[in-house]
């Protein structure tokens, strides 16, 4: 493990060297969260009532800050894994003395932790201007072990779908209808209770809204129960999603063919 | 008329060479098909539990989602290069265009085909064609539209990226700007007060190639195609203005490189 602890923190400095270009990359919140506000504001105002399914105004915009830190702050490592597939440079890490999946997750997470700062920073002053305080300074802490969870979950079908570049020339395609059903199911850009109850019902079983919807909920509603039942949530889909990772990077690698230094 | 014969000339040779990989052009192009459809579900959602958005509605967003998104694929097909014309600057390889005896500009961003643009491109039209306004005379103030709007997106695009002159890597700023346009084109313009409208006509025109597009798409007026034809035209001047500024500032990067 103290490799991998090495390998994050050897590009968490990385990360540091650089500030501007991630705090230049995280920038792209403020146009979202202004947009967000001003979309969710007309919305309430024409229904009528201060709340909408539970949710208020300002609860809606903290669920859209965490939804959003979540989302951006994600590295794209399906296209980085993909690319080491196509590229052969998948050869170089897979003969050094570390696993090829580790290694990413360790390099990966590092990048996260920095972005998801600088978001929630951004982000949560946009909304904090906007409309307040978050409802409960309780959520923070409640959401900080669930965002590992939905990290950790996405990095596992983000591998996944990189490691297809071993039987398919091109992994885009995967890459965005998977970045669309996160939105859709994952309840990104419209919280999962605005939902109707058969798509509801839907979104509830698959592992999207495990990655995005319940931290953000639980932020703005923070409770025991719903931080169990998120966390078991996750915990679930993390098992399939690993195990499906794990066996599909043994069957990679028994393909792989390298040729030449 | 030469130019065109050129630019007809580098588009079937893109063209050529995205078909060289079959499998992966029709998977990008059907990919971004569903790509957009499984996005647009968001409105669908919306406007099922909410209706409308001081008075827009669920068929307004499909002709706005469909303009802009045929818009920013036309410009993928045909102007691929504008997406990275920043890079191509600061990695010096206009030193390739520059020696060549066509138009630096046009060559450039040109010279490349992005095949997900088809699937955008595509999109945009089966999202008109659902949108319960489709009409044939509608379908022709569509392209025109599709067309206008493009000029807006490709000319932005250049605007932004020649700033690399000045300023340096502007990848930040490219994607920041891109995202902004995008975004606050495909939301409804009913959402803003004057102050952000007016924003939305002139630092990021995004009203130029979803909301003006649209209404143009759903009633022929003079008005809006005036506003169009004279948006593109500004925009698409400025750009060439400010790339040609740029280009006596460029320094050459002397790196021997192949353009394949």
């Amino acid at each position: 493990m103290k490799k991998y602890w090495a390998i994050f923190k050897l590009q968490l400095a990385n990360g540091l060297a650089y500030p501007g270009e991630f705090i230049g990359r995280s920038l792209l919140i403020l146009p979202f969260m202004w947009i967000f506000f001003q979309l969710w504001r007309v919305t309430f105002e024409a229904s009528g009532g201060a709340e909408i399914n539970g949710l208020t105004l300002r609860s809606t915009l903290w669920y859209l800050v965490i939804a959003e830190v979540i989302e951006l702050s994600r590295p794209r490592v399906a296209n980085t894994i993909s690319e080491a597939v196509k590229d052969g440079s998948i050869a170089y890490i897979l003969s050094k003395p570390y696993n090829f999946l580790w290694y990413h997750y360790s390099s990966s997470l590092a990048d996260t932790i920095f972005r998801a700062l600088l978001n929630l920073v951004l982000g949560g002053g946009v909304a904090w201007l906007l409309v307040g305080p978050p409802p409960s300074l309780w959520g923070l802490l409640a959401v900080l072990p669930l965002l590992m969870g939905a990290w950790a979950l996405n990095y596992c079908i983000a591998a996944l779908i990189g490691l297809l570049a071993f039987w398919v020339e091109d992994t885009s395609a995967f890459q965005w209808i998977y970045q669309k059903l996160a939105f859709i199911l994952g309840g990104l850009l419209i919280p999962l209770d605005f939902y109707p109850a058969w798509l509801r019902s839907i979104a509830d079983v698959l592992p999207f809204s495990a990655v995005t919807y319940a931290p953000a909920r639980l932020f703005v509603e923070p409770s025991l129960n719903g931080f169990l039942a998120a966390l078991g949530q996750q915990a679930l889909w993390l098992l399939v999603f690993a195990g499906g990772l794990g066996l599909l990077y043994r069957r990679s690698v028994t393909v792989l063919t390298v040729n030449g230094g | 008329m030469s130019h065109l014969k050129f630019l007809l000339a580098v588009w079937k040779a893109n063209l050529q060479s995205a078909m060289e990989y079959r499998v992966s052009f029709l998977a990008q192009m059907f990919g971004m098909i569903a790509n957009n459809a499984i996005y647009f579900l968001i409105w669908v959602i919306f406007f099922d539990r909410f209706k409308d958005v001081r008075g827009w509605g669920l068929g307004d967003m499909y002709i706005t989602f469909g303009i802009a998104a045929s818009a920013v694929g036309l410009v993928s097909i045909l102007f691929g290069n504008t997406f990275s014309l920043g890079d191509i600057i600061t990695r010096g390889r206009l030193d390739y265009y520059l020696s060549l005896p066509r138009p630096v500009l046009l060559h450039t961003i040109s010279s490349r085909m992005i095949s997900s643009g088809m699937g955008d491109f595509i999109y945009g039209f089966l999202s008109y064609a659902v949108s319960g306004s489709f009409s044939w005379d509608g379908l022709l103030r569509f392209v025109l539209a599709v067309m206008l709007a493009a000029v807006v997106f490709g000319a932005f695009l250049i605007l932004v990226q020649s700033l690399t002159f000045w300023i340096g890597s502007t990848n930040n700023l490219v994607q920041l700007a891109t995202n902004a346009m995008v975004t606050f084109a495909i939301y409804p313009i009913t959402l803003f007060d004057r102050m952000a409208k007016l924003i939305l006509f002139t630092v990021i025109p995004a009203a130029l190639i979803g909301t003006v597009p649209a209404e143009f798409t759903r009633q022929f007026t003079w008005q809006t195609l005036a506003l169009l034809l004279g948006g593109a035209a500004v925009f698409l001047a400025l750009a060439i203005v400010v790339f040609q500024l740029g280009l006596r500032r460029y320094e050459s990067g002397s790196a021997i490189q192949i353009e394949v």
